[in-house]
């Protein structure tokens, strides 16, 4: 019952995701008086990768056909780990949250090869920059989960979930987290979703050599790491427990909060993506050390109890 | 909860302050976190139904949100002044000062707070750190324009820290304090215009220059 519980959340985890990216693009276009593409779009877009034809560069080894399958593997793993909205387990204790952020090392260290591998000199900046933010990020991320984890003494995400109620601590370390998702997400102060302007790009930038199912793999793949991180924000900012035995009445009430507050989460990030620029690349160290800051302040906090 | 999301919004906000390099976005930042002190102020006001506080919060939107900030946009425009702040000490330096500063402001309201309450901690820890930045603004960037904000934000923390230790000022005191800060920043706002028009610049290591 477990495991089929497990499963489920992870199938509606990687169905939903998309419509997250859908539903963020949607309320930025709002916010500028755009119409905007139709929520759908990512799904769309999905599906015409998978019906086009994938060409793959001559110049290209192994790395690059067996990345965007490790990449999705990886993440799709993730989900087994993180409470989306079920919190009582995890993958049957076979890891804890910081897994979760191994597995994310896992993909990003095989899209930062394949991004090298054809030899073009987008992939290569892209991979470049991207590992220069994530050796930013990933501090920040494992020390915000230690001051959460240190409420209830376990990393793993049940018990995590146990010791709800707010405390200063983790308001601090959820606003550090926030950080975190922005750079992770490749929302606006770090880098740009919706542009392939050469200067910007990160993300898309190892990306640019991938074509038709691959590509489709690597989206779902970006938005379901997506859905993850803002599954992680809201545990920290708004844990919801559920005893061990979920019943029926339980998992529609879970399913409909985590379904509130994935919106709330959009519209937040929307907003802060309208009302920031894009940050040249030097600048983004501060940002992120303005995280880094935080996590820390976060522990100072714990440390005398609060 | 909401108050301690309000706290931690004026926190990251001040911190956020350190970071900037240019005047404007400065002066934003500053009206973003006067935003929070005024949703801070309004939240107490709902929970505790005080017509008072609610003319104290409506007075905070309209000074310093709305008129004052744009009074100092206004004047960065007009003395048209490069925009770069002059850092004494860069970002990053600043930011491990303030987090000492925070740990200090912590320590120091652990000794002696009465209460185990999280929110009155996080009140009082941030209000300080609200002042020690303010005044942290105020002694390491170089431009004046960046004095009227620091002392401004230093004026933020003290209401906050009035707010939670006595729960507000007497009703007349807070309403001549928001003039009074108001004129303050006006007349700095002159002042600096001023300086700006005799010695056509307004960095402060500067002003001691002699000028024939």
């Amino acid at each position: 019952m477990q495991y089929s519980w497990l499963l489920f959340q992870a199938l509606v985890a990687v169905f939903c995701a998309p419509l997250l990216s859908g539903f963020i693009r949607k309320v930025k276009n709002a916010l500028r008086m755009r119409r905007g593409a139709p929520l759908g779009q990512p799904y769309r877009n999905i599906v015409k990768y998978l019906a086009k034809e994938e060409i793959v560069s001559e110049t290209t080894s192994w790395i690059f056909r067996a990345a965007p399958f490790v990449v999705l593997g990886s993440t799709i793993a993730a989900l087994m780990f993180v409470p989306v909205f079920s919190f009582s387990f995890s993958a049957a204790g076979m890891g804890d949250v910081l897994t979760v952020f191994f597995l994310f090392a896992l993909g990003r260290f095989f899209l930062a090869l394949a991004g090298l591998d054809a030899g073009s000199a987008f992939g290569g900046m892209g991979s470049s920059r991207e590992m220069f933010i994530s050796s930013f990020v990933e501090p920040v991320a494992i020390v915000t989960v230690a001051v959460v984890a240190a409420h209830g003494w376990s990393a793993e995400s049940g018990e995590m979930s146990r010791h709800i109620g707010t405390s200063f601590s983790r308001m601090v370390a959820a606003a550090a987290l926030f950080m975190v998702v922005l750079a992770e997400t490749s929302r606006i102060p770090v880098d740009n979703q919706e542009t392939h302007l050469e200067l910007t790009m990160i993300h898309e930038a190892m990306l640019l050599e991938y074509s038709g199912r691959s590509l489709a793999m690597l989206e779902a793949a970006a938005s379901t790491k997506q859905l993850i991180w803002f599954s992680l924000l809201g545990g920290v900012l708004w844990p919801w427990p559920f005893g061990g035995a979920m019943t029926l009445t339980d998992g529609i009430a879970a399913m409909a909060l985590f379904g509130l507050k994935m919106i709330v989460g959009a519209l937040v990030v929307g907003l802060t993506e309208i009302g920031l620029a894009k940050m040249r690349l030097f600048r983004v160290v501060d940002f992120l050390g303005l995280a880094f800051l935080f996590s820390v302040l976060a522990l100072v906090i714990l440390s005398l109890g609060y | 909860m909401m108050t301690l999301f309000f706290l931690t919004g004026i926190l990251v906000l001040t911190y956020a302050m350190l970071v900037c390099h240019r005047i404007p976005a400065l002066i934003q930042n500053f009206r973003l976190q006067s935003l929070f002190l005024f949703l801070v102020t309004l939240d107490f006001a709902v929970r505790h139904r005080e017509a008072k506080v609610f003319v104290v919060a409506g007075l905070l939107l309209l000074v310093k949100v709305i008129l004052i900030p744009s009074f100092l946009s206004r004047l960065v425009k007009k003395i048209k002044v490069d925009e770069r702040l002059g850092l004494f000490l860069n970002p990053l330096l600043s930011l491990i000062s303030a987090l000492f500063l925070t740990w200090g402001a912590s320590v120091f309201c652990s000794w002696f707070l009465y209460t185990r309450q999280t929110a009155v901690f996080a009140a009082f820890v941030v209000s300080i750190t609200v002042v020690l930045v303010g005044f942290f603004i105020m002694v390491f960037r170089m431009k004046a324009l960046s004095q009227i904000v620091g002392l401004l934000v230093m004026e933020n923390g003290i209401f906050l820290l009035a707010s939670v230790m006595a729960g507000g000022m007497p009703f007349f005191v807070e309403i001549a304090i928001a003039f009074d800060v108001f004129v303050c920043a006006i007349i700095t706002g002159i002042f600096m215009y001023r300086i700006n028009k005799v010695f056509t610049h307004i960095e402060v290591h500067r002003l001691t220059d002699l000028k024939g």
